[in-house]
């Protein structure tokens, strides 16, 4: 950061015209951005406007039907999804999936095995940073032995993306991570994201709760019904009038 | 102090004490039930492949008892034609037999889903027509008979007790690998696959390859089976290596739960023994194992051993912290 310009500076991962259709419905429509190195980076749009559909197409998932999707000058778009996540961009799920019957250390290690896959030179100091992790998301108490079904709704999300952050990945794609918790546990998501930004991971950020979205991310984009209606920083994007027509408005009624 | 005496006992104590009374067996045991625990002890290997794939990976295989008899007859055809020594030819056989299996893994596993349980079905059905049809490598209905006891250098291991001393190692070298695989790193990429499989490949997990490498370690437990077993009984025959075997294995596995190798083997022991015990009612086998596991599914779907942990996770595991909690 401090010798190189921001105009100099690659973007980590770059997505350019993706398009995905599923039958009659357009999820993706010549959609283009690029994240850089320690960004956060907002992806908003009412239900169904294809943000999920967007992750999907990043970590292979689906594939796509056009377009280019590049992590560090490279085409990823025909990579398998196991070697996209070695390559570094590690994901977490709107409805959090741990192994349901592993423990929750079994859970946690499948980051440190996903580092290892990674080559990441440092796992000597894997104990360290699974226990700065783990403060973090406020997870220091519970019992690394026990199933993961004696973890709330909000802590198995929590324990995701510690297992995602574990991999030292270079994108991490977080799909609604505060959906359904409460102030707390909003608290630990972003000690969470304020971890990966101090690792220079570029996040991308999908999120209903519009005050920490707009509060936390640099730059982020609208989506609807599949198109990008609107990119920039939250300021402008709080006074587009597209947005407000097509989202702001309506998740104000559904917060209600 | 009072949990950690109960996990200590249920940790050590009592395995210690069922290895004491395990190795203690051959002493005041007859010959013919010393045979049926021998037999019982090699199909806890193939039990234990189950283990692997199924419990472990959540890939159910009906061949199992087809990757025993490729076991079996490897080892024979090894000794026999080859001259190999007995325990050279346990170790190929094993190795053989994981290699086969994960050969056929990579085409099965392109399928999805329950897909490679349908592929393992007809697998088991080519691989028994092969035995009683293949003449040069397996005798054919005839099968091979005067297969040579297992030795091990010049010693060579005749007898029932010697034989149950050799068995047992291996399935307790065998029992003691499978803890070592669910703690390491690709024990934990099965149970990922098994859990959740998208989820497992955004951590970098590779189905094929991983669910592979999970039917090539059972072919390789299948597979020192099947030469523990040629040296035991010294005849092969097809009739041994059925679909009908492979589904006992699958009930064993489902009495004592999926979820662990002493789940294996208790379902295991239980089966085997209690054939033996109630042979006069043998045709009505089939009745009591059906109507047995339909209802242990519905009361306890993660049976015996299964069953058990719950217990003691519920009880004892937190009974401290449990008492802080409330205070
Ligand atoms: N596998 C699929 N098959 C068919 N249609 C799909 C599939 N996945 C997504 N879609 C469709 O694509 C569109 C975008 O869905 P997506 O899940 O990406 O929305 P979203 O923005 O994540 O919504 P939400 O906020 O509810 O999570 C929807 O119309 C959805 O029905
Ligand atoms: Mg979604």
């Amino acid at each position: 950061m401090t010798s190189i310009s921001n105009t100099q500076k690659q973007p980590v991962l770059k997505l350019i015209n993706v398009c995905k259709r599923f039958g009659g419905v357009v999820a993706a429509n010549e959609i283009s951005f690029e994240l850089y190195a320690g960004e956060i980076f907002g992806l908003i749009g009412p239900n169904g406007s294809g943000k999920t559909t967007l992750i999907n197409l990043i970590t292979g998932i689906y594939s796509v039907d056009s377009g280019s999707i590049v992590l560090d000058g490279k085409n990823i778009v025909r990579m398998p999804i196991h070697n996209r996540a070695r390559v570094g961009i590690v994901r977490t799920f709107q409805h959090p999936r741990l192994l349901g019957r592993c423990d929750i250390r079994a859970n946690i290690s499948l980051g440190k095995d996903l580092a290892d896959k990674r080559k990441i030179p440092d796992t000597d100091k894997y104990q360290e940073r699974m226990g700065v992790l783990l403060e973090a998301a406020g997870l220091t108490n519970v019992d690394l032995s026990d199933s993961i079904e004696k973890l709330s709704y909000g802590q198995q999300k929590m324990l995701e993306i510690v297992r995602a952050l574990l991999s030292k990945p270079k994108v991490l794609l977080l799909d609604e991570p505060a959906a359904g918790l409460n102030r707390k546990e909003m608290s630990y998501i972003i000690n969470l994201i304020d971890f990966a930004v101090k690792e220079d991971i570029c996040v991308l950020l999908i999120e209903h709760a519009m005050d920490l979205v707009m509060s936390i991310c640099q730059r982020l984009t609208v989506l609807n019904f599949g198109q990008q209606i609107a990119s920039g920083i939250p300021s402008e994007i709080q006074e587009n009038p597209a947005v407000i027509k097509a989202y702001l408005g309506g998740s104000r009624n559904a917060e209600n | 102090m009072k949990q950690l005496n109960y996990k200590f006992v249920i940790k050590y104590i009592l395995p210690g004490l069922f290895l004491a009374f395990c190795l203690a067996i051959p002493g005041f045991t007859s010959g013919y039930m010393l045979r049926v625990l021998n037999i019982a002890l090699i199909t806890y290997l193939c039990v234990l492949s189950l283990y692997v794939i199924l419990g472990m990976c959540g890939q159910n295989s009906f061949a199992q008892a087809g990757l025993w008899g490729v076991g079996a007859y490897m080892a024979a055809n090894f000794v026999m034609k080859m001259g190999a020594p007995p325990l050279a030819a346990l170790l190929l056989s094993s190795l053989g037999t994981a290699v086969f299996a994960f050969v056929l893994g990579f085409a099965f596993f392109r399928l999805r889903q329950y897909y490679f349980t349908f592929a393992s079905v007809g697998l088991m059905a080519i691989l028994n027509g092969l035995f009683m049809n293949w003449n040069e490598v397996t005798g054919g209905a005839l099968g091979i008979t005067n297969i040579p006891s297992f030795s091990i250098g010049g010693a060579i291991i005749k007898s029932e007790p010697g034989n149950f001393y050799v068995i047992f190692f291996i399935c307790l070298a065998a029992f003691f690998l499978m803890k070592v695989l669910f703690n390491s790193a690709l024990g934990r990429s099965f149970m990922a696959i098994r859990d959740n499989e998208i989820a497992a490949n955004c951590l970098g997990v590779n189905s094929l390859l991983t669910k592979s490498i999970a039917f090539g370690i059972s072919g390789a437990l299948c597979g020192a089976a099947g030469a523990l077993y040629a040296f035991l009984a010294g005849y092969l025959s097809y009739q041994t290596f059925t679909f009908q075997q492979s589904t006992m294995y699958l009930i064993m596995i489902m009495l004592g739960g999926t979820m662990s190798p002493s789940g294996a083997l208790i379902g295991t022991l239980i089966i085997s023994l209690l054939q033996e015990w109630v042979r006069p009612l043998q045709n009505y086998m089939q009745f009591i194992y059906g109507a047995g596991i339909m209802i242990l599914m519905i009361v306890q779907p993660e049976g015996i051993f299964g069953g058990g942990k719950a217990i003691y996770d519920k009880y004892l595991k937190h009974s401290k912290t449990a008492r802080t909690e409330a205070d």
